[in-house]
């Protein structure tokens, strides 16, 4: 199988995943409908809306992290290549890696003197 | 007629994994209730909830079910027995399964509710934890398999699993997989008992039935992902490779429920440090000790 006809085959997979689920719902239909009472449908909140607008801004504790895994993140998209020709190239491999890897490894290491591994 | 037979493994095993959990819960062995319960689901009221963001509301179950069931595919039972052989096999699954995180965002932004909305955002903090424990091991696997191809990575293992050759991966993805498929100790986007179901909250009816299968299918799919990258896939005596296949998935997949079953929920600040500050040197460890071990040793 070609590598087109795989990636046909999946998106097939997807939408025939989509197109049983839509079936369960009509399925659940058929056997009636939620009838609109008033109260029903507030969220789960002891019985009362929140004081505060949900989607409000929120606080993401975690920047710093989030930062370095940014870095992390990208350096993964060059890793796996590497990874499949590693043993083919050796030692050379080895050393180009490490030397980016270490670079990396040392801007966690500074990262976390500095405070930036802890929810701020 | 592939496609078909592993589907109904990906359901088998999900269906056998609600009922040894059901097991773990009540004590009492009873193998319809998953059938029974998703069936009384279909009968009972979907309630959408008041100025909910219909979109995300109504993608959530349906992607998290479509990103496990695509992941699946691409990991192989037994020689053949796979939907799609993908040359980047392993890059895929991860692919696949980042969408997880879409889906819970989705899922908590959706209905509009504060206790969805903070699991949502939870997870988020959570996949910057176990994101790299994911991504690293998969790439000191591939080191040694030469390649992506999940098959292949399969029969590099022929003489020696990976669970035996790099622990320290093995034992990072496992953990990683329980945090990616929130499963307790890493159960914080729905965290029951803290955030009354948190992404969960809001879903009823028939649109609960998805999201709970789509929860065990995911289980399941990271359950022969570890099979597949660290367990010898389909490798075993004397049984056919499909029926190993299926041990050790269900056997990956109980861990994962034993594990949860006994541990209290992690905070996401303590998951995020200890991710970060041990786990990652770990993984880079590992990476070094493959690395070393494969020009070594012929």
């Amino acid at each position: 199988m070609s590598a087109t006809q795989q990636y046909v085959l999946l998106l097939g997979l997807a939408l025939g995943t989509v197109g049983v689920v839509l079936c369960l719902y009509g399925l659940a239909r058929s056997m009636g409908s939620t009838r609109g009472e008033p109260g029903k449908d507030v969220p789960a909140s002891a019985g009362v809306l929140s004081r505060d607008p949900v989607w409000g801004r929120y606080h993401a504790r975690y920047y710093g992290y989030a930062l370095l895994f940014l870095a992390f993140d990208m350096e993964m998209a060059y890793m796996y290549p590497w990874a499949v020709v590693y043993k083919e190239i050796g030692l050379v491999a080895l050393v180009d890696m490490g030397v980016f890897l270490a670079i990396l490894f040392l801007g966690l290491l500074y990262g976390w003197s500095q405070g930036a591994l802890r929810r701020q | 007629m592939t496609i078909a037979v592993v589907l109904l493994a990906l359901l088998g095993s999900a269906w056998l994994l609600a009922v040894i959990e059901a097991w773990l819960t009540t004590g009492r062995l009873r193998p319809a209730a998953p059938l029974l319960a998703g069936l009384s689901h279909l009968g009972r009221e979907s309630i959408l909830p008041r100025k909910p963001d219909r979109l995300f509301f109504e993608t959530a179950p349906v992607l998290l079910l479509v990103v496990a069931v695509l992941g699946a595919a691409v990991l192989p039972l037994a020689p053949g027995l796979i939907i799609a052989d993908l040359a980047t096999g392993a890059l895929f699954v991860n692919a696949a399964l980042a969408y997880v995180l879409v889906a819970l965002i989705m899922a908590g932004w959706g209905p509009n509710g504060a206790y969805a909305m903070v699991g949502g955002w939870r997870f988020l903090g959570q996949l910057i934890a176990y994101a790299m424990l994911v991504v690293m091991p998969i790439t000191a696997v591939a080191m040694r398999a030469e390649s992506l191809l999940t098959s292949t990575i399969v029969t590099s293992q022929a003489g020696l699993w990976n669970i035996i050759y790099q622990p320290l991966g093995f034992v990072l993805f496992f953990i990683a997989a329980m945090a990616l498929a929130f499963r307790a100790p890493f159960d914080l986007p729905t965290a029951p008992g803290e955030l009354a179901g948190g992404v969960d909250a809001e879903y009823t009816g028939v649109r609960l039935a998805v999201l709970r299968l789509a929860r065990l299918v995911l289980v399941i799919t990271l359950a022969a992902a570890t099979t597949v990258f660290y367990l010898g896939g389909w490798h075993g005596p004397l049984l056919p490779p499909w029926a190993w296949s299926l041990i050790k998935i269900l056997t990956v997949a109980v861990a994962m429920l034993l594990a949860g079953h006994y541990l209290p929920r992690i905070r996401e600040a303590d998951l995020l440090g200890w991710c970060w500050k041990l786990g990652i040197p770990l993984a880079l460890l590992n990476i070094l000790i493959v690395g070393l071990m494969i020009l070594v040793v012929p």
